[in-house]
């Protein structure tokens, strides 16, 4: 088979493409804007309302609570860490989100593959391993300390509050695992390909 | 409508070809074309001002279309997905209604079976592009290009000849 004649297999294509009018692309991308527009607004949105929640509650609980140090401690730290996590997940999200694709392949390939090996292979990478259990551990204590109505040293002294988290914790632990697992895992398999995709460019 | 956007819709207009044929090499069946359709015309809108910097308005199209298609065919749930469903690529039409001649669908199985970048590679080089705007959209040299083509051109015979 003559090299020129699958080009001109290929351009038989051409006269069967049903052109799009500059309305019907403007639609189109008027959707797609609104579209991601809706979910950076939603998830935006449910992460600064859950934080601003919890610090609302940890203000509230810590000022009804002022003579119990530990517990001020407790709330402060959390808050602290939720703040903290806030920010850098939302600049991380921004940053993996955020495609610059007008550039050739390779040099495409290698920003996303810097990019993506930061977050998941970086010196941070492995934070959430101890992020998830620390705030996990906060956020119950304070709730529970909280509604006992006693004294936090006093609270984590009991038979019972220690049987709750022992029992409690591996099942929160394990939802929480899961989910932070699964994005990974996504992004993992994303970097791989990405890898792949570069060595082979790379390589003859 | 503003002025830019009334630019961009112009160039999108004149060059639309481009996106649908990207997306029928990456993409086999019409709703995962149509997604990876939009996807692209949003992704070219948001890099529409970087486009001074390219010398050619082709390049950065194609660039930005090959780059996003490649972004898009991984996503897991789709691989989950065909991976416990056959899939069957549609055999009449691209985005809107096309009909497909027997060769050119013969070609298109061919490519398909070609990874993804010897995909945007032989999409080119069916484009005529030559080896200079490849080099410059993939971003290798120029006889790397060559040494590519010719590869993926033999691949691309066997599986045609199949």
């Amino acid at each position: 088979m003559e090299n020129n004649e699958l080009q001109k297999i290929w351009k038989t294509i051409n006269a069967e493409i049903n052109q799009k009018s500059k309305d019907e692309l403007n639609l189109l991308l008027k959707s797609k804007s609104n579209q991601t527009i809706n979910k950076f607004l939603i998830i935006i949105s449910i992460s600064i309302f859950v934080c601003v929640g919890l610090l609302v509650y940890l203000m509230i609980t810590s000022l009804n609570r002022q003579n119990d140090l530990i517990y001020l401690v407790n709330n402060a730290t959390l808050g602290i860490i939720t703040l903290i996590s806030l920010i850098s997940g939302l600049l991380s999200w921004y940053k993996i989100e955020n495609n610059r694709y007008n550039q050739p392949l390779k040099n495409w390939l290698e920003e996303r593959i810097y990019i993506l090996s930061k977050w998941l292979t970086g010196r941070y990478s492995k934070l959430y391993l101890f992020i998830i259990p620390l705030l996990y551990a906060l956020t119950v204590l304070s709730i529970h300390v909280y509604f006992e109505d006693k004294l936090f040293l006093e609270v984590i002294n009991t038979e019972e509050s220690i049987i709750g988290l022992i029992v409690g914790t591996p099942i929160g632990l394990f939802v929480a695992y899961f989910g932070a697992r699964k994005i990974r895992k996504y992004q993992l398999t994303n970097l791989e390909f990405l890898k792949d995709l570069h060595g082979r460019l790379c390589n003859l | 409508m503003n002025t830019a956007k009334d630019e961009f819709l112009e160039i999108l207009s004149n060059y639309q070809g481009i996106l649908y044929k990207v997306s029928l090499v990456y993409f086999k069946n019409k709703p995962d074309r149509e997604d990876n359709l939009q996807e692209i015309i949003y992704q070219l809108w948001k890099s529409y001002p970087s486009l001074k910097n390219h010398e050619s308005i082709g390049s950065w199209i194609y660039a930005v279309s090959i780059n996003t298609s490649i972004s898009r065919v991984k996503r897991v749930s789709r691989i989950e997905y065909r991976e416990t469903i056959p899939e069957l690529p549609d055999k009449s039409n691209i985005i809107d209604e096309m009909i497909m001649t027997e060769s050119f669908q013969l070609l298109l199985d061919a490519i398909y079976n070609l990874d993804e970048l010897d995909k945007s590679i032989m999409l080119l080089y069916l484009e005529e592009k030559s080896y200079d705007e490849i080099a410059q959209i993939i971003g290798i040299t120029k006889s790397n290009v060559g040494v590519r083509i010719n590869r993926a051109k033999e691949l691309l015979k066997q599986n045609f000849k199949k």
